[in-house]
């Protein structure tokens, strides 16, 4: 019996998901007896050509990290797709659209021309920007088109699965490798990790009173942190309460508010949106000025409900550049 | 299986007829989505346009009503009737408002014809996702605790008793009557108090349905409207009602002497004793506090006497737990305490004396035997009266007491007839006389000899000194002066060189016309009873005007000046309107009904972040970790005791949030700010108006007069 | 290859209303009468009575004003009000009960306390501030419910529509993703 087919494939992303996986560490070992790993742009030296060639379905599970953002990833997401049994969006870029998405607040030709003519450390007199054909030196260069937004992976192609997190942990990865091989995956659309917000299982959460009241919004260092108390508690804003728990609190642990990165939990449409109403809610003022005032304090608000998920928001990015 | 939704078109005679093209509306409706049947229709309130209806959905199928007609707040419930009676769940159904919002608000005919598709399309899409809703019923009680056997408790446990009915009456003094009992006449009618109010005390002692428990305190209360467990504290009385007489001999044999809070410690009384002669239940009690039969050595002396073998030295204080459907806090008033301000010399000057110290000068069950006597024991010949100690001012409290100007006109009244020969002056800055008989009550006033009233500038310019004896007042005059002079006084109304502060003639005695403030207890009432206080310590009712009598706390109500000072018209009014609300909740025979649109929080995702937990206005929503402080009020009551807790109103959980059913009101304000997206607002979930906002936006309506801006690179 | 195969000079996504009533694209000057679309989440106590008086009182509104009738205003989730802008709302509006009328005591408050800043964050969107609006209406209040709608639509129709292509565009493929 042949061992199934597993493949892993980078988009938009920064190779912390990659990363995770090799955090398997020892592990690896364990699923590389297990599986036929046939794609790993990363780590291994397989080309496209020898994706195209296989036949529909051949692949068991591709592993699919990074938002779309170029025409080169949507059409190795939309090959692979046609070549894997499922699908599964890994890590919170291919997932949510992940911070870059946070790039659906600009305008294409704005992002382009920051990148390459008004960053302090690029070189380019002459302004030049990519193009997607050029001549240069008698031959024509392709290079991939930059598409007006960033998408999420199910936003190009179906889904079957999502990992979530930035990354997810190697244990999630590993946990959900074993349900592939052991055909024990929950429903399609399913997001593996946990069911419920990450205060079900943060050490924090007995500390915090039955009322938490925020009558002030504190940055780490502008208060002497307890390190066992609820970060809410003490001002701090933490996303824990509208994150999909999973992660086994390791930012919390480390004394850092949660930020939201494994994406809402399943009855929620827009996780900004629901972060804001619940912080909103427990704001300790009826008065419109001092309202005002409070809201006024966080200086970025779309970036902070946003961080990760904008891309599969409901509006998705900047009116006018989606 | 699909849904099968029928639309019910209404014209409304000519209301939405004439304003809607009807037609294009049917068709329209006929084109969406799992609409199988549209019918449209002259008034389907009447009984035909009830039965088209009826019939409609038996013939047809249906799973789901569209009624597109008046407002729901008009005709919901009827249409919810006919749900019920063609075997649908009431609440499969949705009103479209096209005739309050829609045909009468928009005269041209496109336009409305527009709007309303918009909405049918939006009620269309919206009606899949509703669910069937029962609305529970919850076994109740019938019985009731009134707390405070003042006239506003006794009002209201009198309009309660009734056959099928227990009422407890819980009054933490040994005595019953509150502070009318301590009057000797009450205004405007100045009756003889105790001529009016000892009737109402006779009926409440010899009512069956009635349960006085005097000498108590409330300690805890659990649960909720229809099943309130309260635990009682029964002070030991060390007498024994049944037997005791009140014939007295006991006082006269005690040697320890107190002083005597009835009578505002103006006299003494013993250790053993009967609260002032009248008082009811005429019954002594022994205050084991001063007794020094608790104290030191065994005195026996009161036991040794009584011929009837009442005394028990051996009674023991009782915890007595009652069942309850529904509550009214009746706990009255203390009032404004002078020694706060220095400046009227109150504890210091003498014969300065507090309205409720004169009140008991006045009655004949007084320390005087209702003789006005200086502490000399002279009657004094000049008294001044000082209205709005401690009310109208910023410095203590900043409210009218709205009894104080009548009590002084009171004063005046019974001041005058006893000595007719004395002069009473009253220091005012306005006065306060609504209603039918307050005005007339004054006016009589001005026909009697030797009764001033002294327009006072600034109440809080006036201070007392003394001077050999007598009390001198100095304050503020409104200049030019307009006291009022009456036949044979002092001053005339030409005077005009009068400075602005003055002093006035010395006094022989001064009566200040304290505030009323909320009882010394109220706080621990407030946090027993779990009511909210407002700023000045009275209990806050449910809605100014049109809740007076409720708190928010469902089945917790409130009488009397607990509630905010008040005359004895009121008081009883009150009373009695917190009892009728009772009566018409808890109507024997029948079950609570709860509100069937309330909120539930999802167990399986739930994740304990206890945002919602403070949110809820009527504290539905608690926290049920066992180590939480906060147990839930229901938690002792849920242990199986009550017939209603099976259907899981309350079911403890660790670590989540639970909603109580019977408390929560379905305001919403936790399903919108749940960040789990756990707790449902049931008939208004998400899903349901993320379809309707769907329905109304993704229609011509919306879509055609929008520019397009595609198409423009 | 793609649509975008040149970059060319993007629409800017506030289209202004010039004198004579037209919009104007870059310099080309296109007739066209734009009919703003408001929804309004009304609470059942206060605004929505409020609305049905005018209705009695047969006070004309804007039929731009479509109504979605929630218990208090403090059930409106913000998700609620950005579904409104994504399927083509051009403005929202938020009525409640006046601060210590409310009937569930508190709800308008926390209604403040969301719009306060879910109006700060939209601004970063691109939606301006005054395209969302909360106000508080009482049952009575028929004269004010008119004013209040028909300056809504009037502010947001001089700011022009709300331009979000993307949801024609894109196909979801997430319909199986969790419960919405």
């Amino acid at each position: 019996m042949s061992k199934p087919k597993i493949a892993l494939y980078w988009c938009a992303s920064c190779g912390g998901c990659e990363e995770s996986v090799v955090d398997l560490a020892e592990d690896i070992l364990q699923v590389a007896e297990a599986v036929d790993i046939v794609f790993w742009p990363v780590a291994l030296d397989f080309k496209y050509e020898d994706i195209e060639k296989m036949a529909d379905g051949e692949i068991t599970a591709t592993l699919i990290n990074g938002a779309i953002r170029l025409d080169n990833q949507e059409h190795a997401a939309k090959l692979l797709r046609k070549k894997s049994r499922l699908i599964i969006a890994h890590g919170s870029c291919a997932h949510l659209g992940g911070v870059v998405g946070l790039a659906n607040f600009y305008e294409r030709r704005d992002i382009l021309n920051r990148a390459y003519k008004e960053v302090p450390t690029v070189k380019n007199p002459q302004g030049i920007l990519p193009e997607i054909k050029t001549k240069e030196s008698g031959r024509e260069l392709n290079l991939s088109g930059f598409h007006k937004t960033v998408k999420t992976l199910d936003q190009v192609i179906e889904v079957d699965y999502y990992l979530p997190g930035c990354p997810p942990t190697p244990e999630l990865i590993k946990n959900a490798i074993l349900a592939i091989l052991n055909d024990e995956l929950p429903p399609k659309g399913s997001v593996l990790a946990e069911k419920k917000a990450l205060c079900n299982t943060c050490s924090r959460r007995e500390s915090k009173p039955d009322k938490v009241r925020i009558k002030e919004f504190k940055r780490l260092y502008e208060i002497q942190w307890d390190a066992t108390r609820c970060f809410l508690d003490q001002g701090i804003i933490c996303f824990g309460p509208a994150t999909r728990g999973g992660c086994e609190e390791r930012c919390i642990k480390a004394n850092m508010p949660c930020r939201g990165c494994f994406g809402p939990t399943d009855n929620v449409r827009d996780q900004g949106a629901k972060f804001l109403s619940a912080l909103a809610s427990i704001i300790d003022s009826k008065d419109e000025k001092e309202l005002e005032k409070i809201a006024d304090s966080i200086p970025d608000p779309a970036g902070l409900f946003y961080r990760y998920s904008l891309a599969s928001s409901i509006l998705r990015g900047k009116i006018g550049t989606v | 299986m699909a849904e099968r939704i029928g639309v019910f078109v209404c014209e409304c005679g000519p209301n939405i007829k004439e304003a809607i093209d009807l037609d294009t509306v049917v068709t329209f409706a006929q084109g969406l989505k799992n609409v199988v049947m549209v019918k449209s229709f002259n008034l389907l309130c009447s009984e035909a346009g009830k039965k088209l209806i009826e019939e409609n959905i038996t013939k047809n199928n249906l799973t789901r009503v569209v009624i597109a007609a008046c407002s729901p707040r008009e005709h919901e419930h009827t249409f919810k009737k006919v749900l019920s009676n063609a075997g649908l769940n009431p609440y499969l159904l949705q009103l479209v408002n096209i005739r309050e919002q829609c045909a009468w608000v928009i005269k041209n005919k496109t336009l409305a014809t527009e709007k309303a598709k918009a909405m049918i399309q939006a009620a269309v899409e919206r009606v899949i996702h509703h669910e069937p809703l029962e609305s529970k019923d919850l076994e109740c009680q019938m019985d009731a605790l009134v707390v405070g056997a003042g006239i506003a408790g006794i009002s209201a446990a009198l309009t309660l008793a009734q056959k099928n009915r227990k009422v407890y009456l819980v009054e933490k003094s040994p005595v019953i009557g509150g502070k009318v009992a301590l009057y000797e006449k009450v205004f405007p009618t100045l009756e003889c108090a105790s001529c009016v109010l000892d009737p109402v005390l006779d009926k409440v002692l010899h009512n069956e349905q009635i349960e006085l428990l005097t000498l108590s305190e409330i300690q805890e209360v659990l649960g909720f409207f229809g099943n309130f467990i309260v635990k009682v504290k029964k002070n030991a009385r060390c007498v024994d009602t049944k037997t005791c007489i009140g014939c007295g001999a006991c006082f006269e044999v005690c040697p320890a002497k107190v002083k005597n809070e009835y009578n505002e410690g103006l006299d003494e009384r013993r250790a053993i004793y009967i609260p002032y002669a009248g008082a009811l239940p005429n019954v002594a009690v022994i205050d084991r506090e001063h007794c020094l039969h608790f104290q030191t050595e065994g005195c026996n002396a009161c036991q040794n006497t009584c011929p009837f073998s009442s005394i028990n030295y051996e009674e023991n204080d009782e915890v007595q737990e009652l069942r309850v459907g529904a509550i009214v806090l009746a706990t009255g008033f203390d009032v404004f305490d002078p020694k706060r301000a220095p400046r009227y010399g109150y504890g210091k000057i003498d014969n300065v004396y507090t309205s409720l110290e004169f009140e008991r000068l006045l009655n004949s069950n007084g320390p005087t035997g209702g003789k006005i006597l200086l502490k000399n024991g002279q009657p004094p010949k000049k008294i001044a009266l000082i209205h709005c100690v401690g009310s109208r001012t910023r410095e203590y409290n900043e409210y009218c007491s709205g009894i104080c100007c009548m009590y002084s006109l009171k004063f005046a009244h019974m001041v005058n007839e006893q000595l007719p020969d004395s002069s009473i002056s009253e220091f005012y800055s306005d006065f306060c006389l609504p209603g039918k008989e307050s005005q007339g009550f004054f006016n009589n006033l001005l026909d009697k000899n030797g009764i001033e009233f002294v327009r006072v500038k600034d109440l809080d310019s006036i201070k007392f000194s003394e001077k050999k004896g007598k009390i001198l007042i100095q304050y503020k005059t409104i200049n030019p002066p307009s006291s009022t002079l009456l036949k044979g006084g002092k001053r005339g109304l030409q005077d005009k060189n009068i400075p602005e502060t003055l002093k006035s003639d010395p006094f022989d005695m001064v009566v200040l016309s304290v505030a009323i403030e909320a009882a010394k207890d109220a706080q621990d009432l407030a946090r027993i009873f779990d009511i909210p206080q407002g700023k000045d310590g009275f209990f806050t009712e449910e809605h100014t005007e049109l809740s007076p009598a409720s708190t928010i706390k469902e089945g917790i109500f409130i009488a009397g000046c607990a509630q905010g000072p008040k005359d004895v018209q009121s008081t009883v009014t009150q009373g009695q309107a917190a009892a009728g609300n009772i009566l018409s909740r808890l109507i024997h025979g029948e079950k609570l009904v709860l509100e069937a649109i309330t909120a539930t929080v999802d167990e399986d995702l739930c994740s304990g972040c206890k945002i919602c937990i403070g949110l809820c206005p009527y504290k539905a929503i608690t926290y049920n970790s066992p180590e939480s402080p906060h147990t839930p009020l229901w938690k002792r009551g849920a242990e199986g005791d009550f017939e209603g807790d099976k259907g899981g109103f309350s079911d403890k959980k660790e670590n989540l949030a639970t909603i109580n059913e019977v408390l929560c009101r379905g305001c919403g304000i936790c399903a919108a700010a749940c960040p789990s997206g756990a707790i449902k607002a049931k008939h208004f979930t998400d899903k349901q108006i993320f379809a309707e906002i769907e329905g109304l936006l993704n229609t011509n309506y919306a879509k055609t007069s929008k520019m397009s801006l595609r198409g423009t690179g | 290859m793609t649509k975008q195969s040149h970059h060319s000079e993007i629409a800017s996504p506030s289209v202004r209303n010039d004198k004579e009533g037209c919009f104007r694209k870059g310099n080309k000057a296109i007739m066209s009468s734009f009919e703003p679309k408001i929804i309004g989440f009304l609470c059942n106590w206060c605004s929505y009575e409020g609305a049905d008086s005018c209705g009695r009182a047969r006070k004309e509104y804007p039929s731009n004003f479509v109504v979605i009738r929630v218990m208090c205003s403090g059930r409106i989730d913000p998700q609620f009000i950005l579904e409104a802008f994504k399927d083509g709302a051009d403005g929202v509006m938020i009525l409640g009960c006046h601060p210590g009328d409310c009937h569930y005591k508190e709800g308008n408050f926390n209604a403040l306390r969301r719009y306060t800043l879910l109006k700060k964050m939209l601004k970063q969107f691109g939606i301006e501030e005054d395209r969302v609006k909360l106000d508080w209406v009482s049952a009575s209040e028929g004269d004010k419910f008119v004013r209040v709608v028909s300056e809504m639509v009037e502010k947001v129709r001089v700011m022009g529509p709300l331009m979000l292509i993307q949801k024609k565009q894109l196909k979801n493929h997430r319909e199986h993703r969790g419960n919405l």
